[in-house]
């Protein structure tokens, strides 16, 4: 499956979206598909500094609880108030509507531990 | 209960689950189908339509002789003697402190044959149990793999099933069982109106070489009436909603009947049961925790194991937990002080260190409408 070039990967299956010094975080395809039917995500609050990495909230199916790394540290600058409503918007649009939260990066330089798409594609094949 | 390897057992539709592409997980020394497209699909197939499950890891045991009623009535909370033939009934064994050693169904086929029904990750206990237990005429066969069970569940299974079949099923009462002549089955299949989802539906007891075939024909002929094939997933989000317990959540060897509010089962007017004077002990003190509905007020889904407060104080734990479509509210059992258990009842539960808002709610949360 393809994943959207212009975006970095990372190995927990998050995307990332850099644009400047703001990156935008969300879950693959990949990753929506294998959580199934998503009712529930907590994100950490505007102000939050994340440490790259850390966990940092839950996205929970009907089954399960799974945590969220960070893929990249930073302030938290933007939430998406719209899958608190609609946990299932993240389940249809993955890449686009679902998105999780945005943070003002604490250094741009940690992207360089993040995947291209082509690199993710090969680990989510071998999986 | 795996294999000496430790390998998972299939069941006789193993294949017809992979061809629907479905998820497969271990369960009950099993390897079961999870979900095949969507746990809410699936669900939301049983609750307007019907759904088919594969239950095939289900413990079937076969009880034979004139003593099986006597005998079995010992061992459990409910009466089996006087059952009538072509009648299920929910029981519970029981141990000496009253809890729980399994949840059972019983079916009476004949005056001197029953079919046992036990959870599949009880099978391998209670088999040890039953076999130590037996006693008079009574002799027991272990079908567990070798015997499939298919149910047919939601308000419009009656319809979808009764072409197939030989037996009139509009007057097969709720807990009733009858054998029958099935399409794509040369020998009769034993046909209940029982389940676990809290909607109307039939389990149907049949040979592991016939499932393939009778699955595949109720699947192929009810497709195009909004049939779907159901997941362990979907099936736990039902039985959570109508408020039926889950063997080790709402029940388990410490948990007792009475706790699970199972009153209406327990018999204590028998004159002997394992575990009749602990539970006795037990109604008569009336202190004891026990299972009650919890509904959250917010998005966070309460999940088996977290902690309940009522005005501050821990009063309980979580038991089972998820998202309740049919409700659209977060849903869940909690194993509560009695001080708690008054529907209404203001309670927080704590979520990863966080108090969330929720109520003591009667169970159950759904009932199907009335036809």
């Amino acid at each position: 499956m393809a994943q959207p070039a212009g975006l970095l990967y990372s190995k927990e299956h998050e995307w990332v979206k850099v644009d400047g010094d703001v990156a935008t975080v969300g879950i693959t395809e990949y990753a929506q598909a294998s959580l199934g039917d998503i009712v529930y995500v907590e994100l950490p609050r505007i102000g939050a500094s994340l440490e790259q990495f850390a966990s940092i909230g839950v996205v929970e199916s009907v089954k399960a609880v799974s945590d969220i790394f960070t893929p990249v540290g930073g302030e938290v600058i933007a939430i998406n108030d719209a899958i608190d409503a609609d946990p299932a918007l993240v389940n249809r649009e993955p890449y686009g509507g679902g998105w999780f939260y945005q943070v003002k990066l604490a250094d741009v330089t940690q992207t360089g531990e993040l995947m291209s798409a082509e690199q993710y594609d090969r680990l989510i094949s071998e999986a | 209960m795996t294999d000496a390897s430790g390998a998972l057992r299939r069941t006789a539709l193993h294949d017809a689950h992979l061809v629907l592409g479905a998820r497969m997980v271990p369960f009950g020394g099993f390897e079961m189908p999870v979900q095949y497209t969507s746990i809410l699909a699936e669900h939301d197939a049983v609750r307007k339509r019907a759904g088919l499950f594969d239950l095939s890891h289900m413990g079937q045991f076969a009880l034979y002789g004139g003593d099986v009623g006597a005998w079995a009535e010992t061992l459990t909370i409910n009466r089996v003697g006087n059952m009538k033939i072509g009648q299920a009934r929910y029981n519970v064994f029981t141990n000496e402190r009253g809890g729980a050693h399994d949840d059972v169904i019983f079916y009476r086929i004949g005056d001197d044959e029953w079919l046992l029904v036990v959870n599949a990750s009880n099978a391998g206990k209670m088999w040890g149990i039953v076999s130590a237990a037996r006693s008079g005429d009574v002799r027991l066969d272990n079908l567990h793999g070798e015997r499939a069970l298919i149910a047919i569940q939601g308000p419009r299974s009656l319809e979808m099933l009764q072409p197939y079949v030989d037996a009139d099923l509009t007057n097969l009462k709720y807990y009733a069982c009858t054998p029958t002549r099935v399409r794509e089955a040369r020998e009769p299949v034993l046909i209940a109106r029982t389940g676990y989802t809290g909607e109307d539906g039939f389990e149907l007891f049949l040979s592991n070489d016939e499932a393939v075939g009778v699955w595949d024909l109720l699947l192929a002929e009810n497709r195009k009436h909004g049939l779907v094939p159901c997941g362990l997933g979907a099936r736990d989000v039902l039985r959570l909603e109508a408020g039926m317990p889950l063997y080790g959540h709402e029940m388990d060897e410490e948990i007792t009947p009475l706790q699970a509010g199972l009153n209406w089962a327990i018999k204590f007017d028998k004159p002997a049961f394992i575990g009749k004077a602990a539970l006795e002990a037990q109604r008569d003190a009336g202190d004891y925790a026990r299972i009650t509905g919890v509904t959250m007020e917010g998005r966070a889904p309460a999940r088996a194991g977290y902690a309940v407060f009522a005005g501050g104080a821990r009063v309980g734990e979580i038991r089972s937990g998820s998202w309740g479509p049919s409700v659209a509210k977060n849903i869940a059992t909690a194993l509560v002080a009695p001080s708690a258990a008054a529907e209404g009842t203001p309670l927080d539960v704590e979520i990863r260190g966080t108090h969330h808002p929720a109520r003591t709610t009667a169970l159950p949360f759904y009932r199907r409408p009335k036809a």
